[in-house]
């Protein structure tokens, strides 16, 4: 019932956008004293306030707004008003892995020939220019056409804003 | 820019008659004034063709504080810095991935005061957690923030930032003041070859992308990146959904030491798109999370 209501929502406001994007319940802490309203938009009705530093369960995010749980708040809220508490699943996390394969354990050389590496401001002080690659980045370069046949089969549209 | 570059140019004529022209009567100075000032009206960049040697100089050196360069400079410029950042840092060898970097970057850069520059988009092999903008329309994304993103739009907030740099010119500009601390103004005379110039002016290999610019021009981009998103059609929150993600990083961590070094906290740089945020709240947009191109681990 509920996901039928937010796609009425999304048809409701006329635009073609992807609804909602599931985030699965991860922890927040709201940032600053915010009002949780009952749909995303910012005249929706408020169903309460969240406290400076109230937890909340991040359970979907729809444009700047977070659907979000607390112990006794279920509502919309910016999502700029909220500090995630953790990074997402599938991204970071694995920088052990890093440290591994680029052989930076410690003494902060590089050892690895993996040729995967960090770029501190000593490696990119003594780089040389590449002609070749530049020639290579300039074969992956995109015309106006190309990419506005992207945007379409992407379903975006070009739309003015200040 | 061309009002500037009128500005800067006026300004430096202005300076140049009142040294050299303070004997002559009232009249003589106020009709070279006001047929200079014509002329700025017409056409700044030809106005500056009229003048004696040493206040075109001053004009362009002006100018030039502005960031302002012309478009083979600031090409020239940014195909030096591109290319020896790529000496450091290859390509990812994977055809799909680059062409679909520039098939978004393409398409937002469309969106940009800037469409018909030559915009480039790329993933450099780098386990760092960054992203690079060169002036004249190179952008680089490393292998270790791609990794971080799990759809286009966050894609696309990235790419928009630095996007959002090189149509603000912000790095010629700080090329432009560090030329002239440095050299006293000097490194784009006569004397050398165009290719040197470039070289002295952009420093040591790809040293310029270990540079800072002011904190101002970063939330400036931040900002931009999301009304550029949002012209695209895109979810103009990928960005901050991305900056959300990259202050959980600990500083400690080296893959984010540089980016860290040289942009304000993602926190810090989250509280300032506030602003933006709640002027872009109604807008929604494609996450076109399917559509995201995934690396291979």
């Amino acid at each position: 019932m509920n996901g039928t209501r937010q796609l009425i929502a999304c048809f409701a406001a006329g635009l073609m956008f992807a609804c909602g994007q599931a985030l699965g319940g991860e922890d927040g802490t709201a940032r600053k004293a915010s009002e949780v309203r009952k749909t995303p938009y910012r005249d929706a009705r408020a169903v309460g306030v969240l406290a400076t530093g109230d937890k909340v369960d991040i359970l979907e995010k729809r444009g700047g707004w977070y659907r979000v749980k607390s112990a006794s708040l279920n509502g919309w809220v910016r999502m700029l008003s909220i500090r995630r508490g953790q990074a997402r699943k599938g991204g970071g996390g694995t920088h052990e892995l890093v440290a591994l394969v680029t052989g930076r354990a410690g003494t902060g050389r590089v050892v690895s020939t993996t040729g995967i590496r960090g770029l501190d401001e000593e490696e990119l002080k003594l780089a040389r220019f590449d002609a070749a690659a530049l020639r290579v980045l300039d074969a992956y370069a995109a015309s106006p056409a190309e990419a506005q046949r992207f945007a379409r089969q992407g379903k975006l549209t070009a739309r003015a804003v200040d | 820019m061309t009002i500037s570059l009128g500005r800067a140019f006026a300004a430096a004529t202005l300076l140049f008659l009142a040294l050299a022209a303070p004997v002559h009567a009232g009249g003589l100075w106020d009709d070279l004034r006001k047929q200079v000032e014509d002329e700025i009206r017409r056409s700044p960049a030809e106005a500056v063709k009229i003048l004696p040697q040493p206040v075109q100089e001053a004009a362009t050196q002006a100018a030039r504080t502005l960031g302002h360069f012309s478009p083979e400079e600031e090409q020239a410029i940014g195909r030096q810095a591109a290319g020896n950042l790529l000496g450091a840092a290859p390509l990812v060898n994977d055809p799909k991935l680059q062409q679909y970097v520039n098939l978004v970057g393409r398409w937002l850069s469309l969106q940009s005061a800037r469409p018909d520059l030559a915009w480039h988009f790329g993933v450099i092999e780098s386990a760092d957690v960054n992203a690079f903008a060169a002036p004249g329309g190179y952008v680089f994304v490393t292998r270790g923030l791609y990794r971080q993103l799990q759809s286009e739009s966050e894609l696309a907030g990235v790419l928009a930032h630095e996007i959002a740099h090189i149509v603000s010119k912000h790095h010629l500009k700080l090329l432009a003041q560090g030329q002239l601390l440095d050299q006293g103004g000097k490194l784009l005379s006569e004397q050398a070859g165009e290719s040197e110039q470039i070289a002295r002016m952009i420093g040591s290999g790809a040293e310029l992308f270990s540079r800072s610019l002011d904190q101002k021009a970063e939330y400036e981009a931040d900002s931009l990146a999301m009304v550029l998103a949002a012209r695209a059609g895109y979810d103009p929150f990928g960005l901050p959904m991305v900056l959300q993600d990259l202050g959980h990083l600990s500083s400690d961590d080296r893959s984010v030491s540089l980016l860290f070094k040289t942009h304000p906290h993602p926190d810090q740089r989250l509280e300032h798109l506030e602003k933006t945020g709640q002027r872009l709240d109604g807008i929604y947009g494609r996450v076109n999370q399917n559509r995201f191109y995934r690396l291979q681990p």
